[in-house]
């Protein structure tokens, strides 16, 4: 019972997020109903018992990323955006013109025609699982124990990845160290090229 | 569920004779659901106490405050103005609700509840005593730091929503602070984490029974420096003096909550608060031995429960203290100062923390210092 009800209450948030992200013209607005939809994906893995993704999911999303678009939206001051169609088109939930609109919805139908087309095995052969009790027990010591055995090379691979990801985003933002025109020395000019 | 306070209480008799009598006349088994009453019941128990803890805390900063300073302070309303919140409470309800007219509505309103959402839903997991505990999960400390990263979206929205410059300096200082100083705070916690062996509050705690030399902090020196690394970063992501930059009142008039008005604001001073009092409480589940009593007593019934609530409530009491001290003794922090002590300081000594804490695991089993130096010495002896 509380199982459906957390089903249901996640499941209702997320689609009522879903729509009003689409709906909304203020991208500002856009990233709070993000939120709703974030942590209502947190609520639909806490219904399949898996506590540390549910937490995973709230600490990367809600955490970080959220509020990165939050702070990038800002800078580049989304918030006045207008949907540039104002006629029947600009009462459909798209941000965009009418081609993008076709050519999204001609895509996202080839896309779910592969989807069905290859999971087609699953549809008919799917069961719903008995649930037991031991649909909550603790995950994170399994997790850990296949990150570093089974998954360790996933593991590292991502690790280094998420490293070169942290290098490049403080190479990035480092401050250029370069000096006024006027109280560089002008014999040091050709030197002082060669370090930037 | 055991140990949690629904648990708890469904295992005394006349709950149990409901449970059973309800179970009879319903005709299906009503444990879940009178275990989601008391819970329930419990959750507004807990929320009253905490409002009335963030109450009574800035009262406390008041009346400390002006002791530090040779002031008397508030003292008009009830003795010693200790009922000085109902007024200032009812001041908050009776003013005018203001909203500045560029404002982005929607956001502003929803930025204080935010805030206060993300602050209360971490008490669930932090435990009051043995049993007085909403949720002991097994991911309870990776919870706590996930839902309190809900406070910084609030307090960046409440700075961008209200349109005014002062606002937004504000709440990008602190999303940025709050964002930085998690590093520190979730590598002084895996520290724990690796010595207490899970993520649950409940099992943490445990491993700290007994004396106060059993304590985290006293584990090992690595311990003991990550205690100080771990308060300092609470201190800055609770937006506190020397870090309260976001609210700096010199510069920023009074930060992101310079255009909250009556109780829109009071939810925000409530939120802080609140976080001062539940990132304290955190501080001495991890490192300070949490409800814990030297001896056991009681343990199991209610007065030993109210017994161990009272040592978790002093402890977290004393580090409420030592937060309005320092307060109101430091000058703040700059910007620059701010992100270098983090990055350039607080961060690298919390990574040679968790590097030596997993070497002196490796080295000495796990053992405390004092094990090594008075009890362990016999029995290291066969293993050498």
């Amino acid at each position: 019972m509380f199982s459906d009800i957390l089903f249901l209450s996640s499941s209702s948030l997320i689609i009522a997020s879903c729509v009003l992200m689409m709906w909304t013209k203020n991208l500002m607005h856009s990233c709070v109903y993000l939120l709703g939809v974030l942590i209502g994906i947190a609520g639909l893995y806490l219904t399949l018992g898996a506590d540390f993704v549910a937490a995973t999911q709230v600490m990367v999303y809600v955490g970080g990323v959220v509020i990165l678009m939050l702070f990038a939206v800002m800078l580049t001051g989304g918030k006045d955006f207008q949907s540039r169609s104002q006629k029947i088109l600009g009462l459909l939930p798209l941000m965009g013109s009418k081609y993008t609109f076709m050519w999204g919805s001609a895509t996202a139908m080839v896309f779910g025609f592969c989807q069905i087309y290859f999971f087609r095995h699953l549809f008919f052969e799917l069961k719903v699982q008995e649930t037991t009790s031991n649909q909550y027990a603790p995950t994170i010591e399994k997790i850990g124990e296949l990150l570093i055995t089974d998954h360790v090379v996933a593991f590292e691979i991502s690790s280094v990845l998420l490293l070169g990801a942290l290098v490049g985003a403080a190479i990035i933002a480092r401050p250029r160290k370069e000096r006024p025109a006027f109280l560089e020395p002008d014999h040091h000019d050709d030197h002082g090229e060669d370090h930037h | 569920m055991e140990n949690t306070i629904a648990g708890y209480f469904l295992k005394f008799e006349p709950l149990k004779y409901l449970v059973t009598n309800s179970s009879a006349w319903l005709g299906f088994d009503t444990t879940v659901l009178i275990g989601f009453i008391i819970f329930l019941t419990f959750g507004i128990v807990f929320l009253g106490f905490l409002a009335t803890v963030g109450g009574f805390g800035t009262i406390a900063e008041r009346k400390i405050s002006a002791d530090l300073q040779a002031r008397i302070g508030p003292n008009r309303v009830g003795p010693y103005g200790a009922f000085q919140l109902i007024a200032d409470g009812i001041k908050m309800l009776s003013k005018e609700d203001i909203m500045p007219r560029d404002a982005d509505k929607f956001l502003y309103y929803l930025a204080p509840f935010l805030s206060l959402f993300g602050v209360v839903c971490t008490i669930a997991v932090v435990p009051f005593s043995e049993n007085f505990i909403m949720a002991d999960l097994n991911v309870g400390v990776f919870y706590a730091l996930a839902i309190s990263s809900l406070v910084g979206v609030g307090i960046f929205l409440g700075g961008y929503a209200s349109n005014s410059k002062w606002s937004l300096l504000g709440g990008m200082r602190g999303a940025s602070q709050i964002i930085s100083y998690e590093i520190p705070v979730t590598l002084c916690i895996m520290m724990i984490v690796l010595l207490a062996g899970g993520l649950s509050f409940g099992a943490i705690i445990d491993e700290q029974a007994g004396m106060p030399w059993n304590w985290y902090i006293f584990h090992n020196p690595f311990t003991f420096i990550g205690f100080f690394i771990f308060f300092v970063s609470a201190l800055a992501e609770t937006n506190r003096a020397p870090f309260d930059l976001p609210e700096a009142e010199s510069e920023l008039v009074s930060g992101y909550h310079t255009e909250y008005t009556g109780i829109r604001f009071g939810l925000f001073a409530l939120a802080e608060y609140i976080e001062i009092f539940v990132v304290n409480g955190v501080a001495v589940s991890l490192f300070l031995g949490g409800y814990h009593l030297p001896f056991s007593f009681l343990e199991g019934t209610i007065p030993g429960n109210l017994l161990q609530f009272g040592t978790f409530f002093i402890k977290t009491c004393v580090l409420y203290y030592v937060v309005i001290w320092i307060r109101w003794t430091f000058p703040r922090l700059r910007v620059d100062q701010l992100m270098s002590i983090c990055w350039k300081y607080l961060t690298p000594i919390a990574i040679f923390n968790l590097v030596g804490v997993a070497i002196w695991i490796v080295c000495f089993d796990g053992q405390s210092m004092f094990n090594l130096l008075f009890t362990g010495a016999s029995h290291s002896g066969g293993g050498h």
